[in-house]
């Protein structure tokens, strides 16, 4: 194949080119942050009138490190009792697994066509 | 106690002087040196020359 | 050109006379094994207690164990490409040669991704420090951490800037002193020398054995990662490096010992002293559960010598992640995968400075304005995608170029078996992310699939074909 000579590129385009990759990194972080999509959030099913550290199902020992920690049963009670929720459709999880792939497959594909042109440009053609 | 009033200004006061030392040469640099010469790094010519492959 | 000496602090043995500016060529294995176990020795002393939140303290240590298999298997087929491939930007330039430009161009931005974010959390988590020294030494207001924070990252990218061996030797010492901090934690408490304060058996009885069941084993899967997140940066040292094929692999795999043994002490000597809902919750509990455990011990001699280890475990981990951040972000650079004014680097420091400059920003961005749970994942995703691209790197590194055709540093054995193994595991790793963070992880795949599309239709116009390939390689099999 021909010797791909490429373009050289603006100070300006250069710039433009940072912008659009910093925007859309800042984006795919804090979007799901703003929407309050992120997920990972615990909570408190069952909250406890009045604590105790028998309420809270903590044996003796346990307590006893809550206490030289610095909690009472109270301070400790969202602590100790927040659980995450694991509970997933299979519609999302079948989504998950569609997004990763199709990401790979694509990414490969692409990867193969431009790796060819690099391939026959370095060594030739057969 | 007001010592860590004093902390938090002197690491506002240092993070601002290493950032200003950092700004500052990269401006002389960039002004002093050549484009070509500051970017004529390339990958992998050291490994040509050092290490043996049968091509 | 053969009497061309590649060690000359002088001459950089790029040209003739020396006209070329590139990477020195100044450090040995030792220094090697301080940037990846520096980078990762952070995650022992915060960040993978999430693990134990999200599935209890026995799925903490399932995890740990695992994703130790997967990372041996990541440092054993990564030393294997690296011997051979020798080139700042590591795995970047490996996915350059091996699969091609797209999958280069993603694999440079997991890189830049995983290690400015793990640099971000590890300023929020020394900007901690010194509000938790603040109070212990009587202050009664409220700390600004920001300051702090700012300071971590300005000096550690003021020392990355000034050159790269002061940097390194800074990490030697400063991992060194951490990694002893965790050996003499365990000796004092697990009760070898005097009397032990291990309660393993109490704190871990009943409901707090598996709180969540096995699902809970697979949640924990996602922050075992943390435990050696980080491990595989040693190959961006490649190009500083003075005899890369032989100290790249010796570091690498001295590296992934060093953290098993980390880890599992760490788990070991934490579960047997703070209760598990206490351990698990990084944000609320215990941001850093070494030196909480310290704490427990009464000691006031452990309580300095954990607080400064996790000082300096945040400081080696994020001055790491500033010099292979960099080193990647450079490299895309000088290829112009990148705007190629990132390639530049400084006729007298010998750093690539641009890059380290433009990070500053960036890390300040996520270190300011996200929490630490929401970096941490941000840095697991970017690592987990790079770590699944590895086998399929690997597999077609050998079909590529069977082992015959060129010569290798090192080989690493039972192949595919690593490759296998390793795949399932970021499979496994994958579910469990998306057990509690599915909508990063869309969000996130989804901005990798934008960019890629970016690069392919824009940016690819301006990199030069044949000559990114700079390996003095035989024409692979196959094309």
């Amino acid at each position: 194949m021909a010797h791909y000579s490429p373009p050289t590129q603006s100070k300006v385009s250069q710039l433009i080119d940072v912008v659009v990759l910093v925007a859309l990194t800042v984006g795919a972080l804090f979007v799901p942050l703003w929407l309050g999509m992120a997920g990972s959030s615990k909570s408190v099913a069952a909250p406890v009138e009045n604590p105790t550290w028998e309420t809270l199902g903590q044996n003796a020992t346990q307590a006893a490190q809550y206490e030289a920690l610095g909690y009472t049963p109270a301070s400790a009670h969202d602590l100790i009792l927040a659980r995450f929720d694991y509970s997933f459709t299979t519609g999302a999880l079948l989504l998950m697994v569609a997004v990763i792939v199709l990401y790979y497959v694509l990414m490969l594909r692409f990867s193969e066509i431009e790796y060819r042109e690099v391939i026959s440009e370095k060594f030739g053609e057969k | 106690m007001e010592t860590w009033n004093y902390i938090e200004y002197a690491a506002w006061g240092l993070s601002a002087l290493f950032g200003l030392y950092m700004v500052i040469d990269w401006f002389k640099i960039d002004t002093t040196y050549s484009e070509d010469v500051l970017t004529s790094s390339r990958e992998g010519e050291l490994e040509a020359m050092t290490e043996q492959h049968k091509v | 050109m053969a009497e061309v000496d590649i060690t000359s602090k002088t001459m950089d043995g790029m040209g003739p006379h020396g006209t070329k500016v590139g990477l020195l060529r100044v450090l040995g294995p030792a220094h090697v094994w301080a940037l990846g176990v520096g980078i990762v020795l952070v995650g022992e002393y915060m960040g993978w207690n999430f693990a134990v939140g999200k599935g209890g303290a026995y799925a903490a240590l399932i995890a740990c164990w695992f994703a130790g298999i997967l990372y041996t298997c990541v440092a054993m087929i990564d030393s294997e490409v690296t011997s051979t491939v020798a080139a700042a930007g590591g795995q970047y330039t490996q996915a350059k040669h091996i699969v091609g430009p797209l999958m280069a161009f993603n694999v440079g931005l997991y890189l830049v991704f995983a290690y400015t974010m793990l640099e971000a959390a590890n300023a929020i988590t020394a900007g901690y420090l010194f509000s938790v020294v603040a109070t212990m030494s009587g202050y009664e207001g409220t700390l600004d951490q920001r300051p702090f924070i700012i300071l971590v990252i300005m000096f550690l990218a003021w020392l990355n800037y000034r050159g790269v061996l002061a940097t390194l030797t800074f990490n030697l010492v400063i991992t060194a002193i951490a990694f002893v901090a965790i050996l003499v934690l365990f000796v004092s408490t697990s009760g070898l020398v005097g009397a032990g304060i291990m309660q393993h058996a109490a704190l871990m009885e009943g409901a707090a054995s598996l709180p969540y069941g096995w699902i809970g084993v697979l949640a924990a899967m996602h922050f075992g990662l943390w435990y050696y997140l980080g491990i595989e940066g040693t190959t961006q040292a490649a190009e500083e490096v003075r005899s890369p094929a032989r100290a790249l692999p010796f570091g690498t795999l001295a590296g992934i010992m060093t953290l098993l043994i980390a880890a599992t002490l760490t788990w070991y000597i934490c579960s047997g002293v703070l209760p598990w809902e206490f351990l698990g919750d990084g944000v609320n509990g215990s941001v850093a559960p070494l030196f909480d455990t310290a704490r427990l011990s009464g000691s006031n001699g452990l309580i300095w010598l954990l607080g400064f280890g996790t000082l300096f475990a945040t400081l080696a981990s994020a001055n790491g992640c500033i010099n292979d951040a960099s080193r990647a972000w450079f490299a895309m650079g000088r290829d112009k995968y990148l705007p190629g004014w990132f390639g530049a680097v400084h006729p007298k420091y010998r750093t690539p400075y641009r890059a380290i400059i433009f990070l500053v920003p960036i890390a300040l961005i996520f270190a300011l304005g996200a929490p630490l749970d929401q970096v941490i994942t941000f840095s697991i995703l970017s690592g987990l995608l790079e770590y699944t691209f590895m086998p399929l790197n690997i597999i077609m590194f050998r079909k590529k170029w069977p082992l015959n055709t060129i010569k290798r540093g090192y080989e690493h054995p039972f192949h595919p078996l690593p490759a296998i193994v390793l795949l399932s595991l970021c499979g496994i790793t994958f579910f469990a992310v998306f057990l509690g963070y599915g909508t990063q992880l869309v969000a996130m795949i989804g901005f990798y699939i934008v960019v890629s599309l970016w690069f392919h239709f824009w940016r690819y116009r301006f990199v030069n074909r044949g000559a990114q390939f700079t390996m003095p390689w035989p024409k692979p099999q196959g094309y």
